[in-house]
């Protein structure tokens, strides 16, 4: 694999694709929550994405501001084409290796 | 929501997340913090929604957000080294007046650190020359029914036990007292002192054998191992082994080793050992009390031991719990208790009774060490403020540094290395005062019964290295953080440095340092006049032109009238104790047969001693004289109310029994004086007529002529007993001579609050430069205007005054409360009077009055048009 991505950072990114140029700190924490029903600390998602950025996948801008912030700037994150790609490649690893499993196996459940 | 909305997180969580993560990512993270715990705000309570804040930051420390802010490359410091070196130099060299003051302070107060330094290194060096030294360890016990103070000693048959009933112990070696007699040695009767113990001894210590076999030396009976140098003072160059020592009283030791020259200092205290053996025949013979299996002596000897390998403190603890159960419980007379000490820890140690040796106490370190650190940062402080005072002039030199591209952390380090040079030189000067101070001190009564020897090896000097620097480090740190906080263009546009609040910082340290000075002077006046008080006080009986002479074993009736036959000689009275320095005896006493005893303190006399010390009788007689038996009694007033008579006339005829079954009538009763200890309370007492006890003679001369006296006292008593030296002291010197201990704290209270007084003098001088060269202009326009020498002095010198009786009222109470606290040890007490508060304050506003008043000559001399011209 030419990405070494982790599962709970190939997560992320999926989310941080899925908000499109809406993702910050917060709103990939709550959407995993929501979305996946699965707890997790702010802090493990943001140390993610800060390592996400560091290997090149997502890359931040300072985006603007909300009343509820007491008026500090968010963190935008947004996936990269290297982000993309490792997606991808993520992707297709998983469906190579779903298509080698024999129906027998699901079906004897 | 929108009336949450006001409700914000918790402060404090945002000060700590503020504070540890300082980089770019802040921002956006506690905007999502905030935001976050609106959400909690929304499910939960307050308390909640606080804790799950709290949790979050908490979690948020982690690599990302502890990384530092700026990524400008690091910057070597040592680059700049040689210039600030360079810098400092000429600086220093530039203000030769300042530097002087600096480095004068800094070197009276690092010289007195050394030698604390020193006296700890030296009292800490003890039994270093052990190769077991720190595996060796000690039994000591604790009496739960009596004195709670832990005792050295343990009753002889402990050692015994332990070897039988504990196999983890290595050696065992035990030391008893009561190896101590005199030897003839030509015609002179010399004192040797020592202990016995058995042959593991050389096993467990490292005392070594110059001659004579380690493992047969202290085996048998009557065998002795001398000290080197004691060894050559009875036998000068004579080969001492296998010669007979004849100890009075004792008999007849071989000697059969002579230790080597002991290489360091040992807490034993001792002459020679003779063989442990040898006790038992001398204790059936009764020269020795009878102690070895008797474990009510507690005071029997001291046992000392290592552990086998693998083997613990606790196991034997557990072995020694069960033998002071097999041996003492809550009837018995002495309930005690057993506990381990590590020979390491004996001294400097915990205060102990009936120790082997002389020791320490730990306490005293503690105190010197405190002593040390208090002494330091007043010259911390001076340092920083003349420092700060000077910094004046060098507003620029930092501003332009910081235009060059200095940070701040290179302007603290350069400050920082400049009070390292100035500690560096004061070092220099300090170990050149300390030469000065260590004969002085080694002078001391006190330093020579701790042996305290102070010479300081390569060691010592080390630490002294070590000291400086962090002196220097520590002086340097404060100023150097003020000289940082200049904003470049301030600086350079010649305003002055940073507004200080530090001005009132700087009163506050002048002030705690005239407090210490005010508190010292006071402390020192009054111990002072507390021991003058001791001394000269009337201690209800005469005690000039009196010689006492030691006995030494002399019969009392044979000497006395050889003495009383000298023309100057008007009365010879004996005594067991002298009296008022601290000895005394004590016997029960009883009325009747069927009442319990009470211990009455008690002295030997007979009929001579009421009439030789001015004793006043207020009733009844003197003893008859030339009694045999011991029939009568003479009691003091206290022992009036204490025996129950309403009146002294009441007492007399009265009978007591003294001990066990002497009956004595009460004949006279003297009026009370002080027999004991000046700081203790008069206590009842009893007057013998006992001449069995007498060890003194206490001779009335006319003291006309004191040299020729004491020369035909010395020919009499060389007639009459040839052996020994004519002993004697004059009861008045004797007296003061037991108090001279006291005035070692006088000499050593009294020299440090000099040396406080030159330091807030300096501290006083620093600040008063300061603020005057800061109000130079504001004289200058009050001259133009018309003010006169008189309003100036008043202007100026009013913050000092202010500050000086903030300090006398500060450092009155302190003192106040202080001294109450050790002054109500005694007895007879001067009373804290304010006129030691009122020579304080006049001593410190002297010296205010001298820094503070130059300076404001100086300022008032100045020409006005000078000051003002630069406008």
């Amino acid at each position: 694999m030419r990405f070494n991505l982790g599962e709970f950072e190939e997560i992320v990114l999926l989310v941080v694709a899925a908000q499109n140029e809406e993702a910050y700190g917060l709103s990939v924490t709550t959407s995993i929550e929501e979305e996946l029903k699965r707890p997790v600390t702010m802090s493990s998602v943001h140390t993610a994405l800060y390592r996400l950025e560091e290997k090149g996948l997502v890359k931040s801008e300072i985006g603007g501001t909300t009343k509820s912030r007491g008026g500090r700037r968010k963190r935008i994150f947004m996936i990269t084409s290297a982000g993309k790609e490792a997606l991808l490649d993520a992707k297709n690893a998983r469906n190579h290796l779903w298509s080698m499993i024999p129906k027998v196996v699901f079906e004897n459940r | 929501m929108s009336s949450q909305k006001n409700i914000s997180p918790p402060a404090w969580a945002d000060r700590f997340f503020n504070w540890y993560c300082k980089n770019e990512l802040g921002e956006s993270i506690q905007g999502d913090l905030h935001e976050r715990y609106e959400l909690y705000r929304n499910s939960h309570s307050r308390i909640r929604s606080n804790l799950l804040y709290w949790m979050d930051v908490i979690r948020f420390i982690n690599r990302f957000t502890l990384r530092k802010k700026s990524t400008r490359r690091t910057f070597i410091p040592t680059i700049m080294l040689k210039n600030y070196t360079l810098v400092a130099l000429r600086n220093i060299k530039r203000n030769v007046a300042f530097t002087t003051i600096n480095v004068v302070g800094l070197a009276i107060s690092m010289a007195v650190c050394l030698l604390i330094i020193a006296t700890i290194d030296d009292q800490t060096s003890y039994d270093e020359f052990h190769s077991k030294g720190d595996q060796i360890y000690r039994v000591t016990h604790r009496r739960l029914n009596d004195v709670n103070l832990p005792i050295a000693t343990t009753p002889l048959p402990l050692a015994e036990k332990l070897k039988n009933e504990y196999t983890g112990l290595e050696h065992i070696v035990q030391f008893r007292r009561g190896f101590s007699g005199e030897i003839l040695d030509n015609g002179k009767a010399i004192n040797i002192s020592g202990l016995y113990t058995n042959p593991e001894l050389f096993d467990l210590f490292d005392f070594e054998l110059e001659s004579g076999n380690v493992g047969t030396a202290l085996k048998e009976p009557n065998s002795v191992v001398l000290r080197n140098d004691i060894a050559t003072k009875f036998f000068k160059d004579k080969d001492p082994m296998g010669e007979d020592l004849i100890i009075e009283g004792l008999g007849s030791f071989k000697i059969t080793g002579v230790l080597k020259e002991i290489p360091g200092k040992t807490h034993i205290n001792f002459e020679a050992f003779a063989s442990f053996s040898t006790v038992a025949s001398l204790e059936k013979q009764g020269k020795l009390s009878e102690s070895l299996s008797d474990w009510d002596k507690l005071s029997g000897g001291w046992v000392y031991f290592n552990f086998k390998e693998g083997r613990h403190l606790s196991d034997l603890q557990a072995t020694l719990n069960r033998i002071s159960d097999e041996n003492y419980n809550e009837e018995s007379e002495y309930d005690v208790v057993f506990s381990i000490q590590k020979m390491t820890n004996i001294t400097p140690g915990p205060l102990m009774g009936n120790q082997i040796g002389q020791s320490m106490p730990n306490f005293f370190i503690y105190g010197l060490v405190i002593l040390a650190v208090l002494i330091m940062t007043c010259a911390a402080f001076n340092y920083a403020n003349l420092t700060t005072a000077r910094a004046l002039t060098r507003f620029k030199e930092v501003g332009v540094r910081k235009v060059m591209g200095s940070t701040k952390g290179q302007v603290v380090m350069q400050f920082v290395i400049e009070a390292v040079l100035v500690s560096l030189f004061s070092l220099v000067i300090a170990i050149g005062l300390l030469r000065l101070l260590i004969p002085a001190f080694e002078g001391l009564n006190m330093s020579s019964l701790l042996e305290w020897k102070l010479n300081p090896g390569t060691k010592v000097y080390v630490q002294f290295l070590i000291f400086s620097l962090l002196t220097g480090l520590f002086t340097g740190f404060f100023p150097s953080l003020y000289m940082s906080s200049v904003k470049p263009i301030n600086a350079l546009k010649g305003m002055d440095g940073p507004k200080m609040s530090k001005i009132g910082l700087r009163k506050s340290l002048i002030v705690t340092q005239l407090v210490i000075s005010i508190v010292l002077i006071i402390s020192a006046t009054l111990v002072h006049r507390q021991i003058k008080y001791m001394i000269n006080k009337d201690y209800g009986f005469n005690r000039s032109n009196i010689v006492n002479v030691d006995l030494q074993g002399q019969d009392f009736d044979l000497i006395k009238p050889e003495l009383e036959k000298l023309s100057f000689v008007e009365r010879v009275s004996g005594a067991n104790n002298i009296p008022s320095i601290g000895r005394h005896d004590d016997i029960e006493l009883r009325k009747n047969v069927t009442d319990e005893e009470v211990k009455y303190n008690y002295f030997s006399v007979d009929e001579n001693y009421i009439d030789n010390l001015s004793l006043n009788l207020i009733a009844g007689t003197n003893f008859t004289p030339k009694q045999t038996e011991e029939r009568e009694v003479i009691i003091n007033e206290e022992a009036v109310d204490a025996l129950g008579y309403e009146s002294p006339e009441k007492a007399i005829g009265g009978n007591v029994i003294l001990g066990d079954s002497t009956n004595v009538n009460i004949v006279g009763v003297v009026k009370n004086y002080n027999f004991m200890i000046l700081y203790m309370d008069i206590k009842p007492l009893l007057l013998r007529y006992n001449p069995e006890e007498f060890e003194w003679a206490q001779v009335k001369v006319s003291g006309a002529n004191r040299i020729d006296e004491l020369k035909q006292m010395e020919s009499t008593w060389a007639g009459f007993d040839p052996n020994h030296d004519f002993e004697y002291n004059y009861f008045d010197e004797q007296i003061e001579e037991f108090y001279s201990m006291f005035y070692d704290i006088v000499y050593i209270v009294g020299l440090i609050s000099i040396l406080s007084i030159v330091i807030a003098g300096m501290g006083l001088l620093g600040i008063a430069t300061y603020s005057i060269q800061t109000r130079l202009k504001e004289v200058g326009i009050r001259k133009i205007l018309g003010a006169d020498g008189k309003n100036l002095i008043l202007i100026l010198g009013k913050s000092f005054f202010i500050m000086i009786i903030i300090s006398t009222l500060i450092g009155g109470l302190i003192s106040f409360f202080g001294n109450k606290a050790w002054l109500e040890l005694f007895a007879y007490r001067v009373s804290f009077g304010f006129d030691i508060v009122g020579i304080a304050f006049l001593f410190i506003i002297v010296i205010g009055g001298l820094t503070i008043g130059t300076q404001t000559w100086k300022a008032m001399r100045t020409n006005p048009a000078d000051i003002l011209r630069n406008e």
